[in-house]
């Protein structure tokens, strides 16, 4: 854990009844990049993000947030900001109340980005909240977030409701916002093609283990699609690591976890094989969907 | 225009490279920002800085403190002599050996080429 | 200290929660018992009339510090504010709120009895036996029921928030049984004539005594809870 880390977890376990929500995650995440916490629903980033902000606290473990632990600690509290995607606000707040409150907590916020993006997301302030769409709701949140700049945000499945081109403010808006003023943002998503591009830096949970934690260059790239004749792909890919498999009489199409060169390219174009790349998304899928497989043999072989 | 085949810093450094050759952008012009990037393409920042920095290391782009960053004297010129040393390798030599294995001699190749470049 | 400042002025961000609502109510309680004491009066009825509705605010206090429990703490955690300081903040607020309502019954008690009753010999705010007592033990008994009551409301809250509804049903079911083997206990062992006895000995100022106690023991029992509640 060295002194410019943001955030370092060691070994978190959390429990909930008997949902193992979190087991055994270690991570080091660096200031000022964009991460992207990835999964399906219910794989465990909502526990993770809570006991990283100090909203729970773990079973097992420690997280560090700028070497402190954050539960309780107002002063490492106020250099962080997590909106829930399903955050609650006093009942008879209205929407420019909620960032009447969060201008006082978030020492850096920007008032004029607030109204920028109120005016951007068409955001009604003077409508109680509890009336709002799930749209505006998200927007709501996703306000406070970028407008807080604090030095971690979080944002939880920000776009929930928001239709096409209101995700896209957001991405836009976050890209611009971040270049001009870098600090480290946390984008937990299951919707992962739409926010691949803007991560620096990718984390994948299944059922509450780390199954990917990767810098997202070097994802791309790093699996490929082979498909063509069945015994010629199984020659091409001989023992390299599977993460799909789909067959169709004798036709086959294998994701393999590969980088391959040109050589190897020009090699299965001789072999009449196809190559497609594989999208962040569909590896991510297929990284949690072969884990899974793995834990089924373990059961098994155990049972 | 950004795909999954490869990481999107070497896909930016590429598309660079192609408005440098083709001419878009012309020597000593200046190249968008990095931030520039990051919002046209909507990556992330840091991806776009680490694509033109590889250009900056090849000596293709330069750095003007404070001001931004240029096409460097004769990057066109390095480029294309680049390209072509892979050209051989890139299209030649799938092309001659996809002809070979369909049975077309060279001179009918070299008749096909010149009747697909006039046509 | 300045973030608790904070969270006081962020209660405070719709003053009708923390002010408006409990003026409204004394007011129109006020109001209509004096509009009945009116029509006693208009119809012949003598002797002095007593009004409860000074009571109606401090009730209000019982919901209230449900409320700013259930809807402000889950927002509280979201405006990154630990649960300590949202914890101070809140109380402070409250006690502040409360001392000034407690100041103000007692002004309103001494013009009551300055004026007669409000010309109508009615009592509203100087019930005997609190008006009966120095101004310092009037205006601590005000406060203490006050904050007694927002503590009860406040202590609830934080069981729910942190073991939902669960937590509810055990608390209210020990509750209950407490109170029925008080019954019964007093019964059984014929204690009810000592203790209606005893009941008649107490006065404005040990009711505060003993109700300040309680507070104390609610908001530590608050506090205790709410260290690992989550929204």
């Amino acid at each position: 854990m060295t002194r410019s880390t943001a955030i370092a977890t060691r070994e978190l376990s959390k429990t909930y009844k008997d949902v193992r929500a979190l087991d055994n995650v270690t991570l080091d995440l660096e200031p000022n990049r964009i991460y992207g916490l990835l999964g399906r629903n219910g794989a465990g980033k909502t526990t993770l993000m809570s006991i990283l902000t100090g909203q729970n606290y773990p079973d097992q473990g420690t997280a560090h947030i700028f070497g402190h632990e954050p539960f309780e600690h107002d002063l490492i509290l106020s250099r962080i900001c997590f909106i829930r995607e399903s955050q609650k606000y006093p009942d008879d707040f209205k929407v420019h109340q909620a960032f009447k409150a969060a201008a006082m907590f978030f020492e850096n916020w920007d008032e004029q980005l607030a109204q920028d993006l109120v005016e951007a997301f068409a955001l009604p302030t003077k409508r109680r909240i509890k009336k709002l769409s799930r749209g505006q709701l998200s927007a709501v949140g996703v306000i406070i977030g970028m407008a807080s700049r604090a030095e971690i945000t979080f944002f939880d499945e920000p776009y929930l409701g928001l239709d096409a081109v209101a995700r896209q403010i957001f991405y836009d808006r976050l890209v611009e916002d971040f270049a001009e003023y870098p600090r480290t943002i946390v984008l937990s998503s299951h919707l992962i093609d739409e926010v691949a591009n803007l991560l620096e830096h990718v984390i994948v949970i299944d059922k509450g283990r780390i199954v990917v934690d990767s810098d997202a260059e070097e994802l791309r790239g790093a699996a490929v699609t082979v498909t063509g004749d069945a015994k010629r792909v199984q020659e091409f890919i001989g023992a390299a690591d599977v993460l799909h498999r789909d067959s169709l009489g004798a036709l086959a199409s294998v994701t393999i976890k590969a980088k391959l060169s040109a050589d190897q390219r020009e090699q299965a174009k001789l072999m009449g094989l196809d190559l497609s790349p594989v999208s962040l998304q569909q590896l991510v899928v297929r990284s949690a969907l072969s884990t899974n497989e793995g834990t089924d043999e373990r059961t098994e072989a155990r049972a | 225009m950004i795909d999954d085949s490869k990481p999107i810093f070497m896909q930016i450094a590429e598309l660079i490279e192609n408005d440098i050759i083709s001419g878009v952008l012309a020597e000593e012009a200046q190249v968008p920002s990095t931030n520039e990037f990051a919002a046209f393409y909507r990556i992330n920042p840091a991806t776009a800085a680490k694509g033109i920095n590889r250009l900056v290391e090849d000596g293709l782009l330069y750095k003007k403190r404070g001001i931004g960053m240029f096409v460097t004297q004769g990057a066109p010129q390095r480029l294309r002599e680049k390209r072509r040393e892979k050209f051989q390798q890139q299209f030649i030599a799938p092309l001659t050996a996809e002809a070979s294995k369909l049975g077309i001699g060279i001179e009918e190749l070299v008749s096909m080429i010149k009747t697909g470049s006039a046509g | 200290m300045n973030r608790i400042m904070k969270v006081a002025r962020m209660q405070l961000i719709n003053k009708a929660t923390f002010i408006g609502i409990p003026l409204m109510i004394l007011i129109s309680a006020f109001l209509f018992t004096v509009a009945i004491w009116w029509l006693v009066r208009r119809s012949g009825g003598d002797g002095v009339l007593y009004g409860g509705g000074a009571q109606a605010p401090m009730w209000y206090f019982l919901a209230l510090g449900i409320q700013a429990l259930t809807m402000t703490f889950p927002f509280s955690m979201a405006m990154s504010i630990s649960r300590r300081t949202f914890y101070l903040g809140t109380l402070m607020l409250f006690s502040v709120c409360a001392l000034v309502l407690s100041v103000f019954y007692y002004l309103m008690g001494l013009v009551e009895t300055a004026t007669g009753g409000w010309g109508l010999d009615g009592r509203f705010f100087a019930l005997q036996w609190i008006a009966d007592n120095n101004g310092f033990i009037q205006i601590m008994f005000y406060f203490v029921l006050m904050v007694l009551l927002f503590m009860v409301g406040f202590f609830i809250a934080t069981i729910y928030m942190r073991w939902r509804h669960a937590g509810m049903v055990v608390f209210f079911t020990l509750l209950g049984l407490l109170i029925l083997g008080i019954i019964a206990l007093f019964t059984f062992t014929s204690f009810w004539d000592q203790f209606w006895s005893w009941a008649l000995t107490w006065t404005a100022g040990s009711v505060s005594l003993w109700g300040a106690l309680a507070a104390v023991l609610m908001a530590a029992g608050s506090y205790l809870t709410l260290r690992k509640a989550t929204a």
